[in-house]
This record gives structure tokens, C-alpha cells and sequence, in this order.
């Protein structure tokens, strides 16, 4: 396969089945880091626009990379299980990974909430604790269960817990498909929130006081990364001169 | 004429963007701003300043009126509070819980209210259309719905005046009343321009606004600088909110504007004029006099508001003895699809708000359901992409590849006209929030006519994306914008408030904020939420109230 972004057949509905997406023929990353090291800017570090964000944004964003928080709110048992399953939901199986559950912890050892809760639904933070609980007894075990069985147990485990399949135990008390709603948009605001992501993705970050400019189709700002163009990094590196 | 001045025109009444500082972005005027004693009678205390309650301020004080402004969030810094980043911006939403329930509830959160000074305006998208003529009527021309007591023609000339304040830029529009705008339009991005040709293939006219968003030279308000941030708060100062539309010139007239105040009651007697208001500010509770209120505190918290502020004269709430208050809350539905190009669009750039179109906005009878839609652009950062892709079932590696390609989309919304219905309303919950206060729970569920116009508006939104050539597309569903709550209407039977926006069975209070209103439209609110509190003022300024309770309004002709 050739990298033509121009064409979509990259794209999972295109290929016909959720898990045939592949990244690792993407080159590797270059410059700066994305998850695992692949995206699809690989000469791209929006980390070293850094100098062009206003103070605020700037410690907001540098923060993400530089100070992790640590585990405060979750047992080490729920965290294993769940830091397992953001790791699935976002399909983040080697180093480097974005810090997915730290960020969660953090919300909710600090007692940040949303703004609303299904009349049905406990309060969020317990919600994640839940789904920790319920997650495990999937998976038939004791605390901690679900991170240690087998990729294609958790790939099920997940699956069911999407389409809100999950039965017995927590999930009799705990409305599926809220809580699925509930637990992957605090795991999907870390990830993307996260400078690495934005490398893989090439989204340009923050943009004050400077802006953009070119905003028409197919244009990009000079500072903004450039699509990977093909499979094997050679023909890539020599034609933006990186040699 | 009105071309050469193109961009220069500012308002009369309005002297916001000159009092703006041309390089800082803080708002001036505050550490000189007038003070009133909680025992110091003011002439109106309006709670909230969002986008009625700003506007409203405004007016009064230009009219030398004594105004008091209590607000429960934070006076904004733009320059120092916000960030040009999208989790970075979760302080600036409505964070308290509030209990959703009924068959289709709605999310709240960043997806709905704002609080602090310039309410839920600092993080709105920045479309500000006209409701169209037949807004005020559905129930007279398509049988659903209600009338509203006021017409269009009540509301005309405080369009153009607001329009001109904000200011609004667009191409001439076609669609409702044709009117044209006081800035020409912005330029659009790669992705608005895919979806306006899209929209051009399938045989829809778009056109490019209407936004709230300066373009040119408009006092010390800046220009836009495309970053695309708008629903995060403008850091530059270029969207309109009324931080930086009234809330200077309101400081200039000598309203005071007090931040970090949560009102918890409305105090009245039995006969039904009410004395002041109870907040809580540090942890403290406080007593304001005033001779008249103006509630302005968002669908949710009006409701709230006056339903928690039951007393002798008022055993199930201010307003509320025909159990009006709370009811008949709308949502717009707005499902989005995405489509996939060959090119880089980069839709991170420009505003989200670019290009609309209201050629669905009416009845027509050869669909199945009664009312309409618009269509319009909407650019989500990654975080609302990653939103959209989960939404459409993909997870794990499928979801991080949809990511990734994420510079190759476009997205496109709808916003259908939902009805109101007196079941979809707020209530009291058992619980109390960290100011006493019972947390609000609401209701909503959608009728047969919502899903056919939802599924109608989505399957056109498919279509213009098929006709533009999409490779790819990929749909959320979701709601957007929440009016209703203390609507408008003819008699305390129907209504909370009555054509002149005094809440039924008072003297002296008033609701001049979005729940006011009795139907939607497929418009986004704001514009027409600033428009009615423009035009409350003028009738308390005239005196058009027939009030019991003359204090307020004398002292305003001193
Ligand atoms: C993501 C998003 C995008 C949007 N985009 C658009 C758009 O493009 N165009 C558009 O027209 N509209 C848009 N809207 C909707 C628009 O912002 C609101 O409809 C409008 O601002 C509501 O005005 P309001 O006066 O009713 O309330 P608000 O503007 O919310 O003002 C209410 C104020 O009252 C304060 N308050 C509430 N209760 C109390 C109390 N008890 N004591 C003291 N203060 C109180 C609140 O803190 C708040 O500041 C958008 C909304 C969201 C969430
Ligand atoms: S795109 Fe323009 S209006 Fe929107 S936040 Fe940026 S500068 Fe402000």
C-alpha cells in the first residue's frame, strides 16, 4: 500500500471492518513524539510552535507533557483495569502512550464535573469506579481481572460494553450505553487534548496572538506539518531535503 | 453611501467598541465602576449578564437608570482567564449539575451554558440570524406550536440596531425578512468552501454568515484573526459577546456590575412586588434592594430561579400559579455529518461559524412534518472530532485512523425547529447544591414531528455531501441551544411572563433572557435573545407597562 491521502481506502468503512486499520506502515515520527510514534505528520512537532501561544495557553498545554499528576483518585486495582481500557479504547498497545488515566484521575480527584448527570446515573467519578468493577466481573475475576486477560477476551469485553451488551452484576445496576457515554469522553478529552495527538493528527494547537492566514483548500500556514506522502521514509526524507 | 462607509458605521446609543483599549483586552472601566449599597434602593437589579441581562443593562443605564448587575461567574479577563485551547476552556462553562431525564435528554456542559459576565455568548459559536416573520405565528400558519403576543414588525428596527452593535457580518440575506448587514463577509475556509459547493451541486443556496464577528474597522475592536477558537471564549476580542458589546458602555453609565453573585431568591410580598434579592457571594449571604428585577439567568436558571422563590404570596413560585414556570423548554436538534476530501481542508482554521442556509426554514407540505431547518458549517477541534467519529461507532484503531485524517473533513449541522411541549420543562430535585439551593432537574423528550424533521435535515445533510463528491462521511447526532422555560404569552394560563416580559401576578419583575421565548425557529437564539431585551428596555424606558409599581419607572424620567 502506498501512502495516497488523496484516495480513502485507508479508511476503516472503506476497508470494510473495524479492526483492519493499520498504522504501522506510517513512517515513524521524526520530529517530536506522537503516540507510539506514528502519525501522519511525521516532520511535525506543534511543541516547537510553543513560543508563538500566549502565557496562559502555554502553561495549560506544556503542562499536559511535563507534569503527569499522579494516581490520587482510583485504587492501584481500578487503575489497572481501567488503564487497560483506555489503553483499548484508544488503541494504544506499545510506548510512547499519552497518559490517558492520569489526566481522569486528576478530573476527578479534583471534583471537576460536566455540568449534568442522566437522572438514572450516579455521579461520574463513581460511574468510573463502577464500570472498573464491572469490567473486571466480564472479564470473571477479581479486581484487576480485565487487565490480565487476553487481547481477544478485552476486544469482546469491549465490543459488548460499546453496543451496551454487558449483563449481570454492576451492568444490571448501571445503564450501559450512559455509562460507555459517561467514561469515553473523559478518556477521548485526555488523549486529544494531549500536544502528542495533535503531531499524529496535524492540528495546528493554539493560534493566539498570531492566527492564521491561509485558509483556503489545500493550503497550510509555513509552519504547519506536511502529510506524510509514502510508505518508506527514504523518498520522504529526501524529498523535503531532511537529509 | 452605505457601501463607502462599509465596516466604519458604529452605533448611536453604543459607545462599547471605542471604550474598548485599542492593545489590551481587559474590559476598562471596572476598577472606576459605580458601587451600591445593599440597602441602596436601585432602580433595576438584573440577575444574570448573558445575553439578555447585558443588553438590558445596558439600555437602562444609557436611559439613567440605576442599575445593579448580579452575576454568578467571574468578571472575564479575556487576555489572562482564557486559553486557546479546547479541554483548557472547561472553567468557562456551566459546571454545576444539573439532572437530565425524559426519553431524549440533552446534554448540558460545554455543549450548553456559560456563566460570568457575557453569559453563555463567550463560548457561542458566533451565529447571530434573524428568526424569520413566521416564528411568531406557527401555531396561525402551520397549526403547531403557539403564537407569540408579538409580531415580527415589534421586533424589526431592534434587529438592525443590535446587528449593528455586534457588529454583524454577512452577504445580503435572502431568507425571512431579506435584509442586508453592516460588515461584508468574512473569508471562509477550505472546508466551507467544500461544503458551499456541496450545498451549490445538490441545488441549495448557501451564503456566507451571519456572524457576530467584526470585519474592519469597528472602533478598538479588533479583527479577527481566523484562529478558530470561538467556542473556547475570542481571546481577541473580535466575536461579539456582551463583555465586549454592552458591558462597557453599561460601566460607562454607571451600572454596576457584580461578579461571583449567586441569587437564590427573589424576595416579594404578598401582594406581588418584590423588594430585592437574596445571593451568596464568598459563602455569604446578602440582601440587595430594588425596585424592580429583570431575570435574565438562562432557560434553566429563570425557571429555577422563580420556582425557588415561593413565599406567601406565591406557594409554588414567583409566576407560577397556573404551573407555567419551567414548562415548554426547546432544544434544537442538530445532528452533524462529516465528509471525507482528497485535499487538506484544515477545518481548525477560521471561525466554525462560515456559511448557512435557511432555504428548509418553512413549512413545506410536501415533507412529512410540519416547520424546518437550517444548515451551516461547524469546524469541531479534536476533541469535539473525536466526539464525532466515537458517536458514529468506531473505537480503538479504526477511531485513531478517522483521527488522523482528520485535515481531510468538512462538517456540516443542522438545527431543526423542535416543538414545544408543556412536558419538557424543569423541575425541582431533591437534592441541594453548594448555595442551598435545589438542583434543577430537566425533562425532555421529543415528539413524531421532531424525528421527522431530524431525520429529514441529517438525510439532506448526506445528500449535499454525496453531490460534493464526499469519499467518506460520518454522522453524531446531538442537540444545540435551549429557549423556553417562562414563555411569553396572553394570559397566566399559557405564559409566565406576558408580552411587556413581566412575569403574570407581579408588579415589578421581569424575565429577559432566552426562556421568554414561546417557539424557536431553526435560528440560532442569541441575536433575537439580545433583540427582545432591546426592546423591553424601550418599553420601560416609555413607560409602555401599565405597572402598579411606580417607582422604578418615575425615577428613570427624572
Ligand atoms: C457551544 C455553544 C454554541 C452556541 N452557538 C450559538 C450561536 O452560534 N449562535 C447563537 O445565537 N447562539 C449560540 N449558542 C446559544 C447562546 O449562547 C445562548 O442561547 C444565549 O447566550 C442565551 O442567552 P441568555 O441571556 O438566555 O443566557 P446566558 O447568556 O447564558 O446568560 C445567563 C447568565 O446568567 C447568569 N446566572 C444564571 N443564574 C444566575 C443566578 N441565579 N444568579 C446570578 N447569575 C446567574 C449566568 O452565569 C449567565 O452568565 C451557543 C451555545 C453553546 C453552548
Ligand atoms: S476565529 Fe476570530 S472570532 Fe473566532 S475566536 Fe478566533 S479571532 Fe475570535
Amino acid at each position: 500500500m502506498t501512502h495516497d491521502f488523496t484516495k480513502a481506502h485507508h479508511l476503516p468503512k472503506r476497508r470494510g471492518g473495524q479492526d483492519q486499520a493499520d498504522p504501522y506502515d506510517l513512517p515513524r515520527q521524526r520530529r517530536g513524539k506522537t503516540p507510539q510514534m506514528h502519525g501522519r505528520y511525521p516532520d511535525y512537532d506543534v511543541l516547537e510552535q510553543a513560543g508563538a501561544w500566549d502565557e496562559p495557553t502555554r502553561a495549560v498545554v506544556l503542562a499536559r507533557v511535563d507534569d503527569v499528576p499522579e494516581r490520587e483518585f482510583f485504587t492501584a486495582a481500578e487503575a489497572a483495569t481501567l488503564g487497560a481500557f483506555c489503553d483499548d479504547l484508544l488503541a494504544q498497545h506499545s510506548e510512547p502512550r499519552i497518559p490517558v488515566l492520569a489526566f481522569v484521575d486528576a478530573k476527578h480527584a479534583a471534583g471537576k464535573t460536566e455540568g449534568y448527570r442522566y437522572a438514572d446515573m450516579p455521579p461520574d467519578a463513581e460511574t468510573w469506579r463502577l464500570v472498573a468493577r464491572g469490567l473486571d466481573e466480564a472479564a470473571g475475576g477479581e479486581a484487576g481481572a480485565y487487565a490480565d486477560i487476553d487481547s481477544d477476551g478485552r476486544e469482546r469485553i469491549l465490543d459488548a460494553f460499546s453496543s451496551g451488551d454487558l449483563e449481570g452484576g454492576v451492568w444490571a445496576e448501571l445503564d450501559v450505553s450512559r455509562a460507555w457515554s459517561v467514561v469515553t469522553r473523559d478518556a477521548l478529552t485526555a488523549f486529544y487534548a494531549h500536544p502528542w495527538a495533535w503531531n499524529e493528527i496535524g492540528f495546528g494547537g493554539p493560534a493566539y496572538p498570531r492566527g492564521y492566514a491561509r485558509l483556503g483548500i489545500g493550503m497550510s500556514e509555513a509552519w504547519e506539518g506536511e502529510e506524510a506522502i509514502h510508505p518508506d521514509p527514504v523518498p520522504d526524507v529526501k524529498r523535503k531535503g531532511l537529509e | 453611501m452605505k457601501d463607502l462607509l462599509k465596516g466604519s458605521v458604529l452605533p448611536r446609543d453604543n459607545d462599547s467598541a471605542r471604550l474598548l483599549h485599542p492593545t489590551r483586552r481587559d474590559i476598562p472601566g471596572r476598577d472606576r465602576m459605580r458601587r451600591f449599597a445593599h440597602d441602596d434602593e436601585v432602580d433595576m437589579l438584573v440577575i444574570g449578564c448573558g445575553a439578555g441581562g447585558g443588553v438590558l443593562a445596558q439600555r437602562l443605564a444609557r436611559a439613567g437608570w440605576r442599575v445593579c448587575v448580579l452575576e454568578r461567574g467571574p468578571f472575564w479577563d479575556p487576555e489572562a482567564d482564557w486559553v486557546s485551547d479546547e479541554a483548557g476552556s472547561a472553567h468557562i462553562y456551566w459546571n454545576d449539575v444539573r439532572i437530565v431525564g425524559g426519553k431524549d435528554p440533552v446534554q448540558m456542559g460545554k455543549n450548553n451554558s456559560g456563566h460570568g459576565v457575557g453569559g453563555s455568548m463567550v463560548h457561542y459559536a458566533g451565529y447571530t440570524p434573524r428568526f424569520h416573520p413566521s416564528d411568531f405565528e406557527t401555531q396561525t400558519r402551520d397549526g403547531v406550536g403557539t403564537d407569540w403576543p408579538i409580531t415580527y414588525r415589534d421586533l424589526r428596527e431592534h434587529y438592525a440596531r443590535v446587528e449593528r452593535e455586534l457588529p454583524v457580518a454577512g452577504q445580503d440575506w435572502p431568507w425571512g425578512d431579506p435584509h442586508s448587514y453592516p460588515h461584508s463577509p468574512h473569508p471562509v475556509c477550505g472546508a466551507a468552501e467544500r461544503a458551499w459547493h456541496g450545498a451549490i451541486q445538490h441545488g441549495i443556496e448557501m451564503r456566507v454568515g451571519p456572524v457576530g464577528i467584526a470585519n474592519g474597522v469597528f472602533g478598538n475592536r479588533p479583527h479577527c484573526i481566523y484562529r478558530g477558537f470561538c467556542l473556547q471564549g475570542c481571546k481577541v476580542n473580535a466575536k461579539a459577546s456582551p463583555l465586549v458589546t454592552h458591558v462597557p458602555d453599561a460601566l460607562e453609565h454607571g451600572a454596576e456590575i457584580r461578579a461571583d453573585c449567586m441569587v437564590v431568591r427573589i424576595e416579594a410580598d404578598a401582594s406581588g412586588k418584590a423588594t430585592g434579592v437574596t445571593y451568596i457571594h464568598d459563602g455569604k449571604e446578602c440582601f440587595q434592594r430594588a425596585a424592580a428585577i429583570a431575570v435574565c439567568g438562562y432557560s434553566i436558571e429563570s425557571p429555577r430561579l422563580l420556582l425557588h422563590s415561593s413565599g406567601p404570596g406565591f406557594p409554588n413560585g414567583i409566576g407560577n400559579a397556573g404551573d407555567q414556570v419551567g414548562r415548554y423548554l426547546m432544544v434544537q436538534g442538530a445532528p452533524q455529518v462529516a465528509g471525507r476530501f482528497p485535499e487538506l481542508l484544515r477545518m481548525y482554521k477560521a471561525p466554525p461559524p462560515e456559511v448557512s442556509s435557511e432555504q428548509f426554514y418553512e413549512t413545506d407540505p410536501s415533507r412529512d412534518f410540519a416547520r424546518g431547518f437550517s444548515i451551516q458549517t461547524i469546524s469541531p477541534l479534536p476533541i469535539g472530532w473525536a466526539e464525532h467519529v466515537l458517536a458514529d461507532g468506531h473505537r480503538g484503531a479504526a477511531l485513531r485512523e478517522y483521527m488522523r485524517d482528520y485535515n481531510h473533513w468538512a462538517v456540516l449541522g443542522a438545527l431543526s425547529e423542535l416543538l414545544p411541549q408543556p412536558e419538557n420543562r424543569v423541575t425541582l430535585a431533591g437534592e441541594t447544591d453548594q448555595f442551598g439551593m435545589p438542583l434543577v432537574r430537566f425533562d425532555y423528550t421529543q415528539c413524531e414531528n421532531d424525528r421527522r424533521n431530524i431525520a429529514f435535515a441529517k438525510q439532506t445533510l448526506h445528500d449535499i455531501w454525496e453531490s460534493a463528491g464526499a469519499q467518506d462521511v460520518l454522522t453524531i447526532d446531538r442537540y444545540a441551544h435551549l429557549v423556553g422555560g417562562c414563555r411569553m404569552g396572553t394570559s397566566p394560563d399559557n405564559s409566565v411572563v406576558g408580552a411587556d416580559h413581566r412575569v403574570w401576578g407581579t408588579d415589578n419583575v421581569f424575565v429577559a433572557d432566552g426562556s421568554v421565548m414561546p417557539t424557536q425557529g431553526s435560528a440560532n437564539p442569541a441575536l433575537t435573545i439580545m433583540v427582545l431585551a432591546s426592546r423591553l428596555a424601550e418599553l420601560l424606558g416609555r413607560k409602555q407597562l401599565g405597572a402598579t409599581h411606580k417607582g422604578a419607572y418615575a425615577r428613570a424620567v427624572r
